[in-house]
């Protein structure tokens, strides 16, 4: 199946001009419609070839907004007409390559249900869209325990310094789990204002935290000096002299203010 | 102030700063190394690989296990039973979950032989918590575990080693027809490796009693149970975890941690990362080419060429030195050697890492059937939002890294 026969199908076929053309267009058309037929009752233990029409799609349309998108919606619409988790999970790994801001909302509802929340995550984070960040940090106050932890990581992993008054509220979560993805999350996204955040958290954190917390501030150190705030990097990374820091941590914050001081 | 054996190895920690060496004979005996000179050590991933690579720490006696962990009740009881017959005591502790074991205080080091999908997570929290840490190949799963494994090694100054030891031993032919000169200047180099990974979808069955299912799935999506799933054989062909995407790049980060880790050691390139994978689709049959930031090539199943197929200009040049491991005992004794002394280990972590991100760059390649432009520095593709999505994935609840 070329390109542009791929093409061709999964925009229906419409403007073909060949006949020959066409009729192979019809037949790949007939294919890839034969896979999300296939898609609506597919469970565990089937074959998986059975919907690679559906992915050669996926390659034949780079570089092709209005072919994406259809496909796309077809992708979106089968997600919505309700699937086995098995298609559910196939759905999401395509909408993670072509997913946009058009997938968004049907991922979202995903979000809060532990069987699905990480798969949606699995397309959701990899979307670079600001919408797919505006779902998650709106799911967070929705969901606990391990899926507030995961959506934590994700919205971490994205750095969205939207989320930092919402992350910082997680540090304090009597779950363990949680508390410790919020320090990895600030970690991550790495600003003065994530800083901040930790520095305040780390002198009241309960004796299970101290570890995660040294650990996300060096980790937080490190992106504010590769982003030119040596001050504030400096400053977080004094804070992990203390004497109750673990002798790998007081080493690492030395080695980070030397680090610091000889970067240009 | 006196300095434990210990309390150095966390200490120097600190070589980045405060350069300095201990000799070997410093840290025992000329003889038999003292128990409490011994390096205190744990197995994290005991199957088939992880059982091999615990023998051969084992045979050191300047190695002491005090821990064991698998999720496979019998596994890690198994082995606990290897151990605790070895030394004729009791001491030696099973665990299913490994961070009970880095959070012990008296582990100098710890070995990881999970599936691949678990390793970053595993390094990541070893070095976290100031344990050095020889990891099985391929050492990432995704690109952005790469760096991130490298970052936490150096933050917090921990002997990394990667687990290939066929890089140095099984390709030495080419090694040293590079390193020697007598290839005059090499221009590239072809691999023939395979096969990619495939998504799997086999229908659920019980779960073994005593087998922590879910964390053996950990990070990667939530599957049902499947004995093909998760077995541990070597082979690549649908009936083992290494034949399938969500815990493995398939035959191309299993055997392609060898063989390119090979090739780009003869390459020299070591200490490079491709800055671009070019794609060739030659009347449907398919192959890539990494080109590396100083012009040389790695080719992947070029047409009509044999496998570590090296291409010179052929006229005598200039040899250098091989590298090759510091102690005794092949790539267990290097790693050994290394946390005594705090020299890098002959496969360094970001030589490692360097070699996964040739396999995930011809993975990415492939997937997309295209070519493609890497940026090291940033750890992204240039320009391409559509490649960008292949850096990594979203791990499952509640793995965060």
């Amino acid at each position: 199946m070329t390109s542009e026969q791929t093409v061709r199908m999964t925009l229906a076929a419409g403007a073909t001009t060949l006949a020959a053309a066409h009729a192979m267009a019809q037949t790949d058309s007939a294919a890839v419609d034969k896979a999300f037929e296939t898609l609506k009752t597919f469970d565990w233990g089937e074959d998986r070839k059975l919907l690679d029409p559906i992915d050669q799609t996926i390659i034949a349309t780079q570089g092709n907004a209005a072919a994406r998108a259809a496909l796309e919606k077809r992708l979106v619409d089968a997600l919505a007409g309700g699937l086995s988790r098995s298609a559910q999970d196939y759905v999401c790994r395509k909408l993670r390559i072509v997913g946009t801001a058009q997938s968004v909302n049907a991922l979202a509802a995903l979000l809060p249900a532990e069987n699905t929340s990480h798969i949606a995550r699995y397309a959701l984070e990899r979307i670079p869209n600001e919408k797919a960040l505006d779902v998650m940090r709106d799911a967070l106050p929705r969901v606990s325990g391990k899926l507030k932890a995961g959506m934590l990581g994700s919205l971490g992993k994205r750095r969205d310094a939207k989320s930092i008054d919402t992350i910082s509220k997680c540090l304090g979560d009597s779950d363990i789990q949680v508390a410790r993805a919020a320090a990895e999350s600030l970690g991550l996204i790495g600003t003065s204002a994530a800083a901040k955040e930790l520095t305040q958290f780390a002198k009241k954190a309960p004796a299970n935290m101290n570890l995660p917390v040294a650990d996300a501030c060096l980790i937080c150190a490190e992106q504010l000096v590769t982003d030119g705030q040596k001050a504030q990097a400096m400053a977080l990374y004094k804070e992990l002299q203390g004497n109750d820091q673990p002798s790998q941590v007081k080493i690492a914050a030395m080695k980070g203010m030397l680090a610091a001081t000889t970067r240009k | 102030m006196s300095l434990g054996r210990r309390s150095f190895l966390r200490a120097t920690a600190a070589s980045v700063a405060f350069p300095y060496l201990i000799p070997a004979s410093a840290m025992g005996n000329a003889g038999a190394t003292a128990p409490s000179n011994r390096i205190v050590m744990a197995g994290i991933g005991l199957g088939n690989m992880g059982s091999g690579d615990l023998s051969s720490f084992l045979g050191r006696d300047d190695v002491q296990y005090v821990a064991v962990c698998d999720v496979k009740r019998d596994v890690r009881n198994a082995r606990m039973n290897q151990v605790n017959q070895k030394y004729n005591s009791t001491d030696c502790k099973a665990y299913n979950d490994f961070r009970e074991v880095l959070v012990r205080g008296d582990i100098d080091a710890v070995h990881c032989a999970t599936p691949d999908h678990w390793h970053a997570i595993v390094v990541i929290e070893a070095c976290r918590n100031g344990k050095d840490i020889y990891c099985q190949k391929p050492e990432t799963k995704t690109l952005r575990e790469g760096k991130l494994m490298i970052d936490a090694a150096r933050r917090y100054s921990r002997i990394v080693s990667g687990g290939s030891q066929r890089v140095l031993e099984d390709y030495r032919g080419a090694v040293d027809a590079c390193w020697s000169g007598s290839k005059g200047q090499v221009k590239s180099i072809n691999v023939n490796v395979g096969p990619f990974p495939t998504d799997c979808n086999k229908a659920g069955e019980t779960v073994p009693d005593g087998f922590d299912w879910d964390m053996w799935l950990g990070p990667a999506p939530w599957a049902p149970y499947h004995p093909h799933r998760c077995s541990g054989s070597y082979n690549i062909d649908g009936t083992s975890w290494r034949s399938f995407k969500d815990y493995s790049g398939g035959g191309m980060t299993d055997w392609g941690a060898h063989h390119f880790g090979g090739a780009t050691f003869a390459l020299d390139v070591r200490e490079l990362e491709p800055e671009e994978v070019i794609f060739h689709n030659e009347n449907g049959r398919k192959y890539a080419t990494c080109r590396f930031p100083n012009g040389k090539l790695l080719h992947h199943n070029c047409p009509g060429r044999g496998n570590i197929a090296v291409e010179g200009t052929n006229e005598q040049g200039p040899s250098k030195p091989v590298p090759s491991y510091a102690g005794t005992g092949g790539i267990y004794g290097d790693f050994i050697d290394c946390v005594k002394t705090r020299k890098k280990p002959f496969r360094d972590i970001e030589f490692a890492v360097h070699t996964a991100n040739v396999c995930h760059l011809f993975l990415a390649a492939y997937e997309l059937e295209r070519s493609l432009k890497w940026d090291t520095a940033k750890q992204q593709f240039v320009n391409d939002d559509e490649a960008n999505r292949l850096v990594d994935v979203a791990r499952r609840e509640p793995w965060v890294i």
